[in-house]
């Protein structure tokens, strides 16, 4: 293993491995991914794949159409199909109060741009899902550019392209500690050594906190357990992801044909637990086949948990720490960091070489947390 | 197809009805799998594979591999091996993944008809002690745990218990403790007569689907009985889940007609259906030595039995029995390939020098219909590493197995494994292993049980085993056991607190 190197990257998931990419398309390819176990192992490769850009503001809404418009690409320049499908989201309204934010939404969504839509429960069956049982849904909001990939293969995807340019991926490497020297970044400690190196990027999810404390400093990252389960495969029968916010469900066909989809514990307690609950496969099972009555037959054939690294606002800590010099994070992405993988990665690149990123980050930066006043979006599922 | 006479067995069949196979009528016998009463009216190709459209029939005949979907009443997906065939089944073939059902359709073998009353909670309560697996090693452990009065319930999901048992018609060797000259089928039926004298419940027709551990002493059962999701606590669970069969990868490996020993054994002992007219034999240790005897007892002639291995690894009565019957053991040869429209017409193979590659001017076609690997067993670990007990890798004892001490307990305190799912050995041993789970569960359940007779029934099960694992045949299960310990013992060197 290298002693020392430009970067070293913690994190084999979709976020390290496009991080590396982009670094090393921008020339800087002395660079190092450290993976504690097999790419995509952690919170990446136990995700839905849902690719949204419906949200409530507007910083997020710029910034997902940007990572749609950046996965739309990807299989051709990354040369490996990532089974990219834009078969839409909906996005179902159970309340006065989904109705109130999804008229906000929608107007804002439009204004940059965005081709989404109104729909009334008839029409989610006429022209969307005719399989959709709509008792009790008000409206839903639909936008067919939205899409799904595959996080293995989107994660693989970058991580053999970047090793094409020169970029090493050690697995089963645990960093053991981060290194400082004189207040500013020195490398690594890891289970095989130490490497040397005057940047570092965090971007090992809900254990970036760990990390980060070990260099003595805090960022506001808490895990939380999130459940998912998949079903037998199946030909195609809908395209698009289902959401609700209320309900709490999201769920889609892969391309495989497996129906995969999970929802959130409002009552979850913080911490690193990763197993699988009954509780959560009876009430999934129940929403599912309410939502979907036709998947009553369907067979389940596998169930997991992945962790979400919550920030106070649910959006992700990017760039380089003030108090920690060379220190960039790239963490907290509270549950959507697969769907804005591509666009972030660039713009982080972007930051650590010193060129001009084309959308701003810097409202991204740890130190927002400071000031006191944070905007919260809604829309996380 | 179906095996008129034979030597041991006589075959209790349900009542012959009709059903349809991708529109035609073929009749059947009411409660056989769906997948024998094909076999035996002649079909072979269940499916065609997703990706390549090949022709697939079974291969494990336990409901393990999912080689044998078909779609059966309108419901794709359908494990036909474990599927009981009912009058007026519409059976098809299934192209691809198959569609998804139409609302309201009924999922064939998920009975309502003789299931319990709605009313039955789908909340079983709790149990002292729950074993998954009805097999040598799970009713051992319930007998055991039993005659120190502790009560248990006893999942599988087979109608009938015994496991693996059910289908082996040769005698046991061992000492007359271990039933020594007894035949498989009737060591299952002596174990269930064992455990009506003991506290504990048979729950058959039952798949234990999750363990979950929920971060509590008491661990939850997920159950699927007659088509209904149920759950049972524990607060120890032993783990006697079996194995499943490995396979081998060659050129068409995948045509219908390569099938597991075990699928091979349940075809022809369970179903009275003979697998085929004749039989490559690839594996000559003791289970394709004694499948290959099985084969010829119902009427299949077995063209060869062949071996990489230089020496044959089965006993050598077993391969003796083989020998006088005419049939030859190829050791040092190989499958090269398979061949044949939709189905295996013959077997290619090859002679394989020292370094395990075939030698060039050697390969030789035989004209077999049917090729069964008895190509050893994988640990079926699934339910343990669900509840977040940890794993080794121990080739020896059949490659990723459950971490546990010299009591069975895995590192989920409560958590026993026990039998084939703990490491490849054989029944005689598994049988052994039940009876020393269950008297450590017990141990675990009531502190200060009996110590004087937990300490004679442990020792009597630990030398048991000692004995069965002596000599040149135990030696895998010797090693793989002694590097468990080593594993286990460094393990709590290196973390403090309590441990398996």
């Amino acid at each position: 293993m290298k002693t020392s190197a430009d970067c070293v990257i913690i994190g084999g998931g979709v976020i390290g491995t496009a991080i590396a990419y982009y670094l090393a398309k921008r020339g800087l390819t002395d660079c190092v991914i450290l993976e504690s176990s097999y790419l995509a192992s952690g919170a990446t490769g136990r995700c839905g794949g849902g690719i949204r850009q419906q949200w409530s503001t507007e910083a997020n809404t710029k910034l997902a159409i940007e990572s749609v418009r950046a996965f739309a690409g990807l299989e051709e320049e990354l040369g490996r199909d990532i089974e990219f499908l834009q078969g839409g989201y909906l996005v179902l309204a159970y309340t006065d109060e989904d109705v109130e934010q999804f008229e906000k939404n929608v107007a804002l969504q439009r204004g940059l741009g965005l081709a989404v839509e109104k729909l009334t429960p008839g029409e989610i069956n006429e022209r969307v899902v005719p399989e959709l049982n709509t008792e009790g849904v008000r409206m839903a909001t639909y936008c067919a550019d939205d899409a799904s990939a595959n996080p293995f293969l989107t994660t693989q995807a970058y991580a053999d392209a970047a090793r094409r340019l020169g970029v090493t991926i050690e697995l089963f490497t645990p960093v053991t500690r981060v290194l400082t020297d004189r207040g500013r970044i020195s490398g690594v400690e890891t289970s095989r050594g130490t490497i040397e190196a005057p940047v570092v990027v965090n971007a090992a999810g809900s254990h970036s906190v760990l990390l980060a404390r070990s260099a003595g400093v805090e960022i506001p990252v808490t895990p939380y357990r999130r459940e998912i389960l998949v079903t037998e495969p199946l030909e195609r029968f809908f395209h698009p992801m289902i959401i609700s916010f209320s309900f709490g469900i999201y769920f889609r066909q892969v391309k495989h044909g497996a129906v995969i989809g999970g929802f959130g514990s409002p009552d979850e307690p913080a911490g690193f637990n990763e197993t699988s609950s009954l509780d959560f496969l009876t009430t999934m099972s129940w929403k599912l086949e309410r939502l979907m009555p036709r998947l009553a037959t369907v067979k389940i054939v596998r169930q997991w948990a992945g962790l979400y690294d919550m920030t106070p606002d649910a959006q992700p800590i990017l760039g380089e720490l003030d108090e920690l010099p060379g220190f960039f994070q790239a963490s907290g992405f509270s549950g959507h960091g697969f769907m804005i993988a591509p666009k972030v990665a660039m713009l982080l690149a972007k930051t650590i070489v010193g060129e001009e990123p084309d959308l701003d980050i810097d409202r991204l930066n740890a130190r927002r947390f400071a000031g006191g006043s944070i905007t919260q979006d809604r829309s996380v599922v | 197809m179906r095996i008129r006479e034979h030597p041991i067995l006589t075959y209790e069949k349900g009542r012959e009805v009709e059903f349809e196979f991708d529109g035609k009528s073929i009749s059947g016998h009411e409660g056989e799998t769906i997948a024998a009463a094909l076999h035996a009216a002649g079909v072979r190709v269940l499916r065609k594979s997703i990706r390549h459209a090949r022709p697939r029939g079974f291969f494990c005949a336990i409901g393990r591999c999912s080689s044998c979907l078909m779609t059966v009443d309108g419901v794709p997906n359908v494990m036909t091996c474990v599927t009981p065939l009912r009058e007026g089944m519409r059976v098809e073939t299934q192209i691809g993944k198959g569609e998804i059902a139409e609302a309201g359709a009924a999922v064939p073998g998920w009975d309502t008809a003789d299931a319990e009353p709605a009313d039955t909670p789908a909340d079983l309560g709790s149990v002292p002690l729950a074993i998954v697996g009805a097999g040598p090693a799970g009713l051992s452990a319930a007998i055991y745990a039993g005659r120190l009065g502790i009560e248990s319930i006893v999942i599988d999901e087979n109608d009938v218990p015994g496991g693996q048992l059910i289908k082996q018609t040769h005698m046991f060797f061992g000492s007359l403790d271990h039933y020594a000259r007894v035949r498989g089928i009737d060591i299952g039926t002596e174990l269930c007569r064992e455990l009506e004298s003991c506290p504990a419940r048979l729950l058959t027709g039952t798949t234990a689907l999750g363990l979950y551990g929920d971060g509590t002493p008491a661990k939850t059962l997920s159950l699927l009985r007659k088509g209904r999701h149920h759950r049972l606590r524990a607060d120890a669970v032993v783990l006697a889940t079996g194995a499943s069969e490995n396979v081998l990868a060659f050129d068409n490996c995948d045509l219908p007609g390569v099938y597991g020993a075990g699928a091979v054994q349940t075809l022809m002992n369970v179903d009275g259906v003979a697998p085929g007219d004749s039989v490559l034999m690839v594996g000559a240790g003791n289970i394709g030595l004694i499948v290959s005897y099985q084969l010829v007892q119902a009427g299949v002639r077995v063209a060869a039995v062949i071996d990489a291995l230089p020496e044959v690894g089965g006993y050598h009565v077993h391969a003796a029995k083989i020998r006088r019957l005419g049939i030859p053991i190829l050791t040092s040869h190989t499958i090269l390939r398979a061949d044949g429209a939709d189905r295996v017409e013959s077997a290619t193979i090859a002679r394989v020098d020292e370094d395990w590659k075939p030698v060039a001017g050697t390969e030789e076609t035989l004209h077999v219909d049917t090729i069964c690997l008895a190509v050893g067993l994988t640990p079926n670990c699934e339910l343990a590493s669900m509840a977040g007990c940890e794993e080794a890798y121990v080739p020896e004892l059949g490659g990723r197995v459950v971490r546990h001490g010299a009591d069975l307990e895995t590192t989920l305190p409560g958590v026993f494994i026990a039998g084939d799912a703990s490491g490849i050995e054989e029944a005689s041993t598994a049988m052994l292993e039940g009876r020393l789970a269950g008297v450590a569960a017990a141990a675990r359940l009531v502190p200060g049980l009996d110590p004087d007779r937990v300490a004679k029934l442990r020792e009597q099960a630990v030398a048991g085993l000692r004995d069965l694992r002596a000599g040149p045949f135990g030696r895998a299960a010797r090693v793989g056991k002694e590097k468990m310990r080593e594993l286990v013992g460094s393990r709590e060197g290196a973390e403090s607190g309590p441990q398996a």
